[in-house]
């Protein structure tokens, strides 16, 4: 399956995946104009990774500030991995961020209020 | 032909504290440059990063709105915005302001007032039930989830005015104080 290796610009974020290991990486700031069209690559790898295999997926985000469509089109790849684990699938979401910038961690954890799988929120000094 | 009065200009940007302001038809890269630099300076003035983090996204998002609705609503001039970013009082404060037809303006109008009223509770209540709506019927409430998102970030209730102008047009205005 092919990888995804996008890098960042001023208002999009690096995105990486690893299919060998489970991994999705994004990186950075997301505010593009049009969110649907920007992630829908990510998307169709997400969809195309839970359907192929049944091996755990873990998400990595150092993401720093997003826009209201980037947060809809994130909230509807969590949703996609809490079905994925309501059927068993390991998932595991680490969130890294600034302890400075406490915003940050608020909206890692609204996003977190909807996830029963493990979601870690990872202040860094 | 007479030479502009910048003096005055300023001397008024410098009385309403204002340390960003734009006028002129918005593009995606002026909204990514003039956000840029708004947070330099922010960083620059050792703004807390929780504040540049709050006065950027409410940027973005008064812009990306006016983006949004100069290409949906197809209104010759909707695409020029004015955009403010003043320090007054402890606070930082954001204006943006574009034509619209004068419904759509009512509209908007309607939605920061029942806005206005709620607490921030009741705003996140708002905020989840925006955001699991379906795309399709989030198009066709505009800007809903922005809006929504901007009020959360206030620490005042948003302030809306419109303007009627000509030909069924109105200027619609919105300040945010953070």
């Amino acid at each position: 399956m092919n990888d995804l290796k996008i890098v960042s610009t001023q208002s999009t974020p690096l995105i990486e995946t690893d299919s060998n290991r489970g991994v999705i990486y994004m990186e950075g700031d997301s505010y593009p104009e049009n969110s649907f069209e920007f992630y829908s690559e990510l998307v169709s790898w997400v969809s195309h990774y839970l359907a192929t295999n049944s091996r755990p997926l873990v998400v990595e985000l150092a993401l720093l500030y997003l826009n209201t469509s980037s947060i809809k089109v994130m909230m509807d790849i969590f949703d996609e991995l809490e079905d994925a684990h309501q059927s068993g699938r390991d998932i595991t979401v680490n969130w890294r961020y600034d302890v400075d910038n406490e915003r940050v961690a608020e909206l890692a954890e609204e996003f977190k209020e909807d996830c029963s799988f493990a979601f870690n929120i990872i202040g860094q000094p | 032909m007479s030479v502009p009065d910048l003096y005055e200009l300023r001397q008024r940007f410098d009385n309403e504290r204002i340390l960003l302001c734009f006028n002129g038809p918005i593009s995606r890269s002026l909204i990514e440059e003039i956000g840029n630099a708004l947070r330099n300076y922010m960083k620059t003035e050792q703004a807390s990063p929780v504040a540049t983090l709050d006065v950027f996204a409410v940027y973005i998002e008064l812009t990306q709105n006016i983006r949004h609705y100069a290409q949906t609503s197809q209104l010759a001039g909707a695409d020029t915005a004015t955009v403010v970013v003043s320090y007054r009082d402890g606070h930082y404060n954001v204006s943006a302001g574009n034509l619209v037809r004068i419904e759509d303006g009512e509209a908007v109008l309607k939605q920061i007032t029942a806005l206005a009223q709620l607490d921030k509770t009741e705003l996140k209540k708002a905020y989840k039930e925006q955001l699991r709506k379906p795309r399709d019927e989030q198009a066709t409430t505009g800007a809903g989830l922005g809006l929504i998102d901007i009020a959360r970030k206030a620490s005042a209730p948003v302030m809306s005015s419109l303007k009627t102008l000509e030909n069924g047009t109105g200027y619609f205005s919105l300040s945010v104080q953070i």
